[in-house]
């Protein structure tokens, strides 16, 4: 699903150039559930803002889904992130003045899906995070795990290759943050791809692979036994 | 651009700015409002300029004879020219494709009396085609007509005034009045436009005029209207021609100014709009630049909002948004502001010229008004000043990387 070779990435600090990515080499299989870890300042974020095209990387080359990602300009990287790409953010990124709903239903949007079939998509995959009864709520009268469910549903709504996670959890108390990651889970179950940065251990453990960065290099990268998140529910 | 969601987005955004949308709005409303009461004003001073004008035909030649300057062919200066009915004939024959209307003038005072009252008028004798060259409006019977010259009929076209002050609240149609102690039957009165003086004034036939003076064929004047068809430099041209041959006839030197004069109202008329073109162009010169303020202003905010919603813009493109949908939201977001704020800066200032424009009747400044090409091109530079002010910020807004964007809080 994806595959990256000698992946470098450095950032121009006034006249530094901060050398963050050097060389990566890494892939993911479909269905897997893959937990990214490292220390602030180990390019984890980095290397996760270039998997979802946010970023441009300066050497190496990335495939995913057999498409290789080079030569990007901002159209062809904003379609290609619509296709194959739903992100969580830690700080959930809901737009603050559109509810639940027309939070979900705004990739739709971007894939010119009809106003109906938007919004039934959208109610189906707030119902599949249990929301279904806050669809026409504003962010503001929800709660941070009550956010970040909906920004999961935004970002499944597509029916993307892969979603990418920066620290889901990172904003959220340890139950909601459990209670998230017990929809992850459930949302791998089904098959679907997805990476998760985190730097908590405990959440890395609810994935079934850990990879560990340091210094911009890949150190350790281990398939685990997936602790479910539903036993702390 | 007929996306109901854009629109949704738009109406969104500026529901829940209202400040912010009242303050770009304004801006753009105050710029087009002073725009359009600039050109109405202007169109007020011209309306101004032409009413002191427009009793008469605007394309009409008035001859007057003088006295010459210069010794010439013979003559010694100082000789008075004297027009007379063959010079009329002499310009009919000469310049049948270039008049439409011509006819002899004399002026002459008579103190008037009907009945008890009296009073003294100057008289106009013309013929019948000076009515068309002075544009006299006869509201009751007629004015004089070929067969009144023919016969040198004793009759009269009065003035308004004239009519009032003779006749208090009698009809003087067909009433005899006495000019001079000779009586003649009123057969028309008229008003004008132009002044309350024009209607002390009485017409009647140049031919009966010229009889009761001694069987004269001498006339005062000439007035006469050009062909309507020509422009400026040809109207100038035709009233050259006829000074020549006037002054040929008359034996006056051609560089004498003083022994014949030709008005000519395309002169004076070409003057004043001249002059108020100029002040046209300055109305809309200012009125732009104050439209720019506001351009300028409008794009500010715009900034102020892009940089405010830049987060959004980041989500938006993660989620997929491409840069021209960006584009598309924040110059669709621009243009609804100032047209929808320009329209009505626009609406006040025609209600307030509708409402106080007609009454406003002083000899300067006569009712200030905005024609329907106004308004439109109005609107135009509304629109296009609406994406001119936020197409730069649209662009930057498309080209904030989202990364950029979305790690805003961080």
């Amino acid at each position: 699903m994806i595959k990256i070779e000698n992946l470098h990435k450095s950032y121009k600090m006034g006249s530094n150039s901060l050398h963050v990515l050097k060389g990566i080499n890494f892939s993911v299989e479909e269905g897997e559930l893959v937990a990214i870890m490292g220390s602030s300042g180990s390019g984890k974020s980095t290397l996760l803002n270039i998997l979802g095209m946010l970023d441009g990387l300066d050497e190496g080359s990335y495939i995913l889904d057999g498409v290789p990602i080079k030569d990007l300009n901002e159209t062809k990287a904003a379609n290609y992130r619509n296709k194959f790409l739903g992100f969580i953010f830690q700080s959930f990124n809901l737009i603050n003045y559109k509810n639940a709903m027309e939070n979900v239903a705004l990739p739709l949007y971007y894939q010119k899906v009809g106003r109906k079939e938007r919004q039934d998509k959208a109610l189906k995959y707030l119902e599949q995070v249990g929301l279904k009864d806050w669809a026409t709520h504003l962010p503001s009268e929800l709660s941070g795990g009550q956010k970040q469910r909906v920004a999961i549903a935004r970002a499944m709504a597509a029916e993307p290759k892969v979603l990418l996670a920066d620290e889901p959890t990172g904003a959220l108390d340890s139950t909601t943050s459990y209670e998230v990651m017990d929809l992850i889970q459930k949302i791998n179950d089904e098959g679907n791809t997805i990476l998760v940065v985190t730097h908590e251990p405990d959440i890395a453990d609810m994935c079934k692979r850990i990879v560990h960065l340091k210094d911009g290099v890949i150190v350790e990268d281990k398939k685990v036994k997936q602790v479910r998140a539903s036993q702390y529910v | 651009m007929f996306d109901r969601d854009i629109w949704q987005e738009i109406f969104y955004s500026i529901k829940n700015n209202k400040l912010r949308t009242f303050l770009t709005g304004f801006s753009v409303g105050w710029g087009i409002f002073i725009l359009v009461m600039l050109l109405a004003s202007v169109n007020g001073m011209t309306n101004g300029f032409y009413s002191q004008f427009n009793d008469d035909a605007t394309n009409s030649i008035f001859i007057r004879p003088g006295t010459t300057s210069k010794a010439y062919a013979g003559f010694e200066k100082d000789r008075r020219i004297q027009l007379r009915n063959d010079d009329v004939e002499y310009i009919k024959k000469s310049f049948p494709k270039d008049y439409e209307h011509i006819s002899a003038r004399m002026f002459k005072g008579t103190s008037a009396r009907y009945k008890a009252e009296t009073g003294s008028y100057s008289v106009q004798a013309v013929d019948p085609d000076h009515q068309i060259i002075e544009k006299t409006i006869v509201t009751n019977g007629r004015y004089i007509n070929t067969n009144d010259n023919i016969s040198a009929a004793k009759v009269a076209v009065i003035g308004r005034k004239v009519a009032e002050d003779l006749f208090k609240d009698e009809d003087p149609i067909g009433k005899f009045v006495e000019f001079n102690d000779l009586p003649f039957r009123v057969i028309g009165i008229f008003t004008d436009e132009g002044d309350d003086n024009a209607e002390r004034r009485i017409y009647a036939p140049v031919s009966t005029y010229q009889k009761i003076y001694g069987n004269t064929d001498e006339i005062d004047g000439i007035a006469l209207t050009y062909n309507s068809s020509y422009d400026l430099t040809k109207s100038l041209e035709f009233s050259g021609r006829l000074e020549t041959i006037l002054k040929r006839r008359h034996s006056i030197a051609p560089e004498d100014q003083s022994g014949i004069r030709i008005w000519n109202y395309a002169e004076a008329f070409s003057d004043i709009s001249s002059f108020t073109t100029v002040l046209r162009v300055i109305g809309i010169f200012v009125g732009i630049l104050i439209l720019i303020a506001g351009i300028v202003g409008i794009g500010n905010i715009m900034v102020f909002i892009i940089k405010e919603r830049t987060k959004e813009i980041g989500i938006r493109k993660a989620l997929g948004a491409v840069p021209g949908q960006i584009i598309k939201l924040v110059l669709l977001e621009s243009v609804f502001i100032t047209a929808l704020s320009g329209f009505i800066g626009l609406l006040i200032a025609t209600g307030i010229l509708a409402l106080v424009g007609p009454s406003i009747q002083s000899p300067a400044f006569t009712n200030p008004s905005v024609s329907p090409s106004i308004v439109i091109t109005a609107t135009v530079i509304l629109v296009f000043s609406g994406m001119l002010a936020g197409l730069i910020p649209a662009m930057k807004a498309a080209n904030i990387k989202p990364i950029v964007a979305l790690r805003d809080d961080k």
